[in-house]
């Protein structure tokens, strides 16, 4: 067996796929107001009720783990937005790197880098707007002045867009040709033990290999 | 089919209620009918001839009660308050899957069936009218409205009758008929009031929205009736319904076309890449 | 109604509801037909549209106010201030533009030019009486006739000797065609008239000078000949302590202005049921037998001395004096109930008929005062709810305590059939046996409706009835059949009333249509029905049920066209030649004989031509039959104009003309008086109230100084009556769902109240809980430096139904009108409190 570092622990790996279904779910009832041939679907509110049995997932999920994980949400939260010079790097070197596969380009990254930051960067903001538009939608509808709630929607559907689009670049690169094989990357990093091959740390974020590597040492 | 319309000349109309009566009795609104032993608390006076306090699921059509008083004169004010069936129609706009929708005779229907609850058209309709009996929890909603008297198997229109509300009309404030006939029935009662001195006589609906298919003659300024001088379709609406929903599509489009192509730019260049090193353990 | 019999001959509406579309001006004063009538509201409507101005007098600013052109604001009860004011103006400028005015309808039709005893003296020489008065000021005591009685007008009418005409050898009524004896009725009403000066208007009735100045110009208006005034009245003017005078006031008014007969004009008695001219043309009142046949009194000690009684004599051979055929209608009336029972041997079975007490009082509060002193023992009532409808509540709901047995039929239970269930009492102690029947609807029964225009229209049954409802006639017919058994079995006092009659309506269901039949009459000559009562006999060969109604149901080839051939009622024809003004006299049938607009023969000059060629009702045509005939509606009264030997217009007046000056039991001419309970002291006279006021209860009289608000009971328009039908009716309840108290702003201010709290209003009588509705539709009335605040509350409520609420007649009071007892529910004093 090739040796592997752990990239995420079992709590973040269950937290991203169970936030992960519930955005799916979410996506997909919520998508039904998109595409009028889906209205049948829709009939008799029975995906409105999917749609809000999900919400409370998607908005329970996160809490139980800040709860249990303070540092690490505090970590994960920071990393969002604390954007530096390997982040900068990776955008000018990204077009080559993910269109013609040319992993030299790429200067070594940190624990995420740019891409992900962005996503989660993405993920942390409209998920926030997510819950709180929608939350306004399901509780205040009938206080609420109709010029708020109309906004709500609007912002609710920005970050559906957004997000969605994001998702598919997520979902995506996840089966890039440069995550190949899949099964020394990504996908065991979140569906197996949490770990990459030693390989994929290093191409992929050589920086937080190095740190990784030497933590062990000095540990 | 020609387009069909009500006109309602508040002149007229003494609110008698017939037609909110009437309108509740013939589409079987019945939700608030109690059953032995009576204790009715549904509604209670709170200080006016106006009950109930306002449209609901149920409720599709009331007559509104203003007192207005100027120089010294009292004016007792009645307004009838339901769907006003416009051409260009926020809740038809906003409607996510086309449940409302323009009927043949040009008045806003909607098929209960597919309405999803969503509620949108409550917020996007520039009169107030729809409503819907959201549960709170569960979200679980129908959106109702003035169907004007077509639900299935209520249908009046289907059967050559006018809508319930007309039909009962003691003095004949409210007629049915063809769009363009009342157009011309209302501009001529119009006149007929500028000529007894109401100078700001009008014709509510002639042009509103693209044209309303209840239109009001009114003997002053449509504000004093409670209807907006200028009604239009929110912003709000427009921006979601004839923007952002296209740039979503738009933004959705593009994204799986670029990842895709980037699927296949790639992928030729990750085996160009692996040829040459295969070359070279060879 | 009393009223308009002693103006005109008639108590029924004089035109008929699609007529008020051909009006030029409509007052609407004592009712509110948009709240009240809201179908006959879009003839308003129409007229309106047609150009016709809608004045509204009323106390508060009503639904019928929001249509009108003028709105004047009056005090409850004083009704006759402000039209005596109008007739002032009237009267006033006859002298300046007599052009404007159809001074020949004045002259000719009405007894304007007629001499009056000259021992005659009115209010303004007898400070607020009339001559021949017999009590002292201001006394209360109503079982004593106030006015004597020493004379017979056409040996018909008892009234005061001095209120008499003077005749002339031939025993005819002396006239002055130039209106200017001293003593003619024109020159009395001057000087009856002349204290009505619109300040006194202002004084006591609140309204502003300008408001009742432009009502007195605009309806002075249709004095000319050729238009159109009519006047829409109701229960606000008739439910008075004068509501009698009320309406005489209004008669004289249409009368100066030539507004009776015509088409557009008018008296309009709007009648709040749809079968409430039906059910009083078939004596539903105490006083009168089927068709107004005067009821029989204990002093009739035969057929010919009721018929004396009852017929009008006089000898001026240009009246018709229709009421001489009296004795044909009384004793075709006596055929039709007993059959061959009834011989001339037996006086017909004049003595099956029970006789009323002379001088005993036999209207709604007088019959409940009976049970509360445990006279009358047994009470059926149908289709009526008294214990919300009467007033002074509490006494009525209390005096049932005292029977031995209460019947109500009704669809469903009444606060009357459950009287002993009220809050307050205690079933235990109650022992009345009550009996609730349960009815049909007029849905689910076939039969006749005689609206407030006289149409009788026929209808059929729809749907079967609940449960095991039935109609009014099964019910009838049943109890008859019992009754008769008992008293062939058991006998008792006058058997052969009961068991005498001619009943038979069939065995299982009695038939509708055999009952309309009986009514119209049959000839028994030939077993025919009667074509008209033009040919009723007084020899007993001929029937009829009422005469009035002779000609409604006739043999099929009469009218082989109508649905029910023979059924004039069942016609629903919609031609509306040959004037097109409404009439539709193919459309059921109309009381009398069809004619759709009575006294139409005041319509046309004295040669037969209409005054308004525009909406003329009849017109003399030379061209038809062998002697020239009347075109249009049926003339009342067939013979030629008067200028060619016709008779005067008002046949069933003695004197065919109708009466200015027409003697009441409370004076000849109508007086303003305050009602029993009124805030101030009357401005017009020392005499306070009605002197001849039926007063019950004095001691519940409230003192202004502890009550001191005026307060109206009325209706709304989405409950009907006493409630039963629609405070049963879920929609309608949840439309109006509760009782409410109506104040101005000010007076909410003053006593602290914000629109929707519960108030408590409270009189002697009683004490309710209300909602309180607070609204710019009340002003305070500012009269002679003094603010009167009046409030108002609808009626309907009670404490049985889906909807329940206190009932507004917990606060009225047990006085009523001097001719008629009708209760005074419309000004009475209570006081307003925050809850």
């Amino acid at each position: 067996m090739a040796q592997e570092v752990e990239r995420y622990r079992k709590p973040t790996r269950v937290l991203h796929w169970v936030h992960l279904c519930a955005f799916v779910v979410l996506f997909l009832t919520g998508l039904i107001l998109f595409v009028p041939g889906l209205a049948a679907l829709a009939e008799d509110s029975w995906t409105r009720v999917i749609h809000r049995v999900a919400a409370v997932v998607f908005i329970i999920a996160p809490l139980v783990y800040m709860s249990m994980n303070w540092q690490a949400t505090w970590r994960g939260i920071k990393e969002a937005f604390i954007w530096g010079a390997d982040d900068i790097a990776w955008l000018f070197a990204a077009p080559r790197y993910y269109m013609l596969c040319d992993e030299k380009a790429m200067p070594p990254q940190p624990h995420i880098n740019a891409g992900q930051k962005l996503w989660w960067f993405i993920a942390l903001v409209f998920g926030a707007v997510f819950v709180i538009t929608g939350l306004i939608m399901w509780f205040f509808k009938e206080l609420a002045p109709a010029a708020l709630l109309q906004w709500m929607v609007f912002f609710h559907d920005v970050a559906f867009i957004v997000s969605g689009a994001m998702l598919f670049v997520h979902v995506y690169l996840s089966f890039h040709p440069l995550m190949r094989p899949l099964k020394s990357g990504p996908w065991n990093s979140m569906i197996g033990r949490g770990t990459v091959s030693v390989e994929y740390a290093k191409s992929h974020h050589g920086k937080w290999y190095d740190e990784v590597s030497k933590g062990k040492k000095e540990a | 089919m020609a387009e069909k319309a009500i006109l309602y000349d508040a002149t007229r109309c003494t609110a008698c209620r017939g037609c909110q009566v009437a309108c509740k009795q013939w589409n079987e609104n019945d939700e608030f009918i109690p059953e032995p032993p009576y204790t009715w608390d549904k509604t209670v006076n709170w200080g006016s001839y106006e009950n109930p306090p306002d449209l609901s699921p149920t409720t599709w059509l009331k007559m509104e009660f203003r007192e207005v008083e100027a120089g010294g004169k009292v004016r007792w004010l009645f307004t009838r308050r339901a769907c006003m069936h416009c051409t260009d129609a926020g809740c038809v706009r906003v409607c996510p899957n086309g449940s409302l929708y323009h009927d043949e005779s040009g008045f806003v229907a909607y098929n209960k069936d597919t309405c999803t609850g969503c509620g949108y058209c409550v917020d996007a309709c520039p009169f107030g009218v729809p409503r819907s009996d959201r549960n709170l929890i569960t979200g679980i909603a129908k959106m109702d409205k003035c169907t004007l008297c077509t639900s299935a198997g209520l249908n009046r229109l289907n059967e050559g009758y006018e809508p319930a509300c007309v039909k009962t009309c003691p003095p004949d404030a409210l007629v049915f008929g063809d769009r363009n006939q009342l157009l011309a029935e209302g501009k001529s009662r119009v006149q007929a009031l500028k000529d007894k001195g109401y100078v700001n006589a009008y014709l509510y609906g002639e042009k509103e929205l693209g044209g309303l298919h209840v239109m009001y003659v009114l003997d002053d300024h449509p504000e004093i009736y409670g209807l907006p001088a200028n009604p239009q379709v929110p912003g709000t609406t427009v921006a979601w319904q004839s923007v952002l929903q296209p740039v979503g599509w738009a933004v959705g489009g593009l994204v799986i076309i670029g990842l895709g192509i980037n699927y296949l730019v790639a992928r030729e260049a990750k085996l160009a890449r692996a040829l040459p090193a295969k070359k070279k353990e060879e | 109604m009393a009223s308009l019999v002693t103006g005109f001959g008639r108590g029924a509406m004089t035109n008929h509801w699609n007529d008020i579309a051909n009006s030029d001006c409509i007052m609407a004063i004592g009712s509110n037909p948009a709240e009240n009538h809201p179908a006959a509201f879009g003839h308003i409507t129409i007229a309106k549209e047609n150009g016709a101005k809608l004045i509204s007098v009323d106390p508060r600013f009503t639904r019928t106010s929001s249509k009108a052109e003028i709105y004047a604001p009056m005090r409850s009860g004083t009704d006759i201030a402000f039209i005596g004011g109008m007739i002032k103006y009237v009267l006033d400028d006859m002298e300046k533009n007599p052009g404007s005015y159809n001074m020949t309808y004045v002259k000719e039709y009405t007894n304007a030019a007629h001499l009056i005893n000259p021992a005659y003296k009115g209010p303004v020489d007898l400070d607020g009486l009339f001559s021949d008065y017999a009590g002292t000021l201001n006394e209360t005591d109503s079982s004593k006739t106030k006015y004597k009685t020493g004379a017979k007008l056409f040996n018909w009418e008892s009234i005061p000797a001095s209120w008499d005409y003077q005749y002339d050898e031939a025993g005819i009524p002396k006239s002055d065609k130039t209106l200017k004896d001293p003593n003619c009725v024109f020159q009395l009403l001057k000087k009856h008239f002349s204290r009505y000066t619109p300040e006194m208007v202002n004084k006591t009735c609140g309204t502003p000078d300008d408001a009742f100045l432009e009502v007195c110009r605009t309806y002075a208006a249709t004095g000319q000949a050729g238009k159109a005034g009519t006047i829409c009245y109701a229960m606000g003017t008739t439910q008075h302590t004068y509501g009698t005078q009320n309406i005489r006031s209004y008669t004289i008014l249409q009368l100066l202005l030539g507004n009776i007969g015509i088409a557009g004009g008018g008296i309009n008695a709007m009648r709040g049921e749809s079968n409430v001219q039906g059910s009083t043309d078939h004596c539903l009142l105490s006083h009168i037998l089927p068709g107004y046949l005067k009821v029989p009194v204990n002093s009739d000690s035969s057929l010919q001395a009721y018929i004396d009684r009852t017929t009008p004599k006089q000898n001026d051979p240009s009246s018709l004096n229709w009421w001489k055929n009296t004795s044909k209608y009384i004793v075709s009336l006596l055929k039709a109930w007993y059959g061959k029972n009834a011989t001339a041997a037996n006086d017909f079975g004049f003595h099956y008929l029970p006789k009323v007490q002379s001088g005993v009082n036999y209207t709604h509060i007088a019959l409940f005062e009976a049970m509360a002193a445990g006279t009358i023992k047994g009470l059926m009532c149908w289709g009526q709810n008294p214990a919300v409808g009467g007033p002074n509540s509490n006494v009525e709901r209390g005096a049932m305590d005292n029977l031995d047995w209460l019947l109500v039929t009704d669809m469903w239970h009444t606060e009357t059939a459950n009287f002993w269930q009220r809050p307050g009492a205690n079933p235990a102690n109650i022992k009345t046996e009550v009996f609730l029947l349960p009815a049909l609807s007029s849905y689910e029964k076939e039969g006749s409706v005689t609206n407030s225009g006289r149409w009788s229209q026929w209808r059929y049954k729809c749907a079967d009835g609940p449960g095991e409802a039935e109609d009014d006639l099964w019910m009838l017919d049943r109890i008859y059949k019992k009754l008769k058994e008992l008293y062939e079995t058991e006998g008792g006092p006058v058997t052969e009333a009961i068991t005498g009659l001619d009943w038979d309506y069939g065995d299982d269901h009695p038939d509708v249509r055999a009952v309309a039949k009986e009514i119209n009459g049959y000839d028994l000559t030939n077993g025919k029905l009667m074509a008209t009562f033009g040919a009723l006999k007084d020899d007993g060969s001929t029937t009829s049920g009422n005469w009035l109604y002779c000609h409604s149901y006739v043999e099929p080839d009469l009218e082989p066209d109508a649905p029910i051939p023979g059924n004039r009622a069942s016609r629903r024809g919609l031609d509306d030649g040959p004037f097109y003004i409404g009439l539709y006299p193919q459309w059921g049938w109309c009381w009398p004989v069809n004619r759709r607009i009575i006294y139409n023969r005041a319509s046309v000059d004295l040669n037969g031509n209409p005054w308004d060629a525009e909406h003329p009702v009849i017109q003399w045509n030379p061209a038809k039959g062998d002697s020239g005939g009347w075109d249009g509606d049926i003339p009342d009264g067939g013979a030629a104009p008067m200028n060619q030997g016709g008779y005067k217009p008002f046949i069933m007046k003695p004197e065919g003309l109708s009466r200015l000056f027409g003697p009441q039991a409370d004076g000849p001419l109508p007086e303003h008086y305050e009602p029993w309970e009124s805030p101030i002291a009357n401005p017009m006279s020392q005499q306070q109230i009605n002197p001849a006021a039926k007063i019950f209860r004095p001691e519940q009289r409230g003192d202004p100084a502890a009550y001191p608000i005026v307060c109206s009971t009325y209706r709304v328009c989405e409950h009907w009556q006493g409630g039963q039908m629609t405070r049963n009716m879920p929609w309608v309840v949840e439309a109006m769902p509760e009782p409410f108290v109506e104040m101005s702003e000010e007076l909410a201010r003053e006593k602290g109240i914000s629109n929707g709290d519960r108030v408590i209003v409270e009189s002697t009588r009683g004490k309710i809980e209300l909602a309180a509705v607070v609204t710019k539709r009340y002003k305070p009335f500012q009269m002679n430096g003094q603010v009167v605040h009046q409030v108002g509350i609808p009626w309907h409520w009670g404490f049985t139904g889906l909807a329940k609420g206190a009932s507004a007649n917990e606060l009225t009071p047990h006085v009523g009108d001097a001719n008629t007892t009708i209760p005074e529910y419309k000004a009475f004093l209570v006081k307003v409190s925050k809850k």
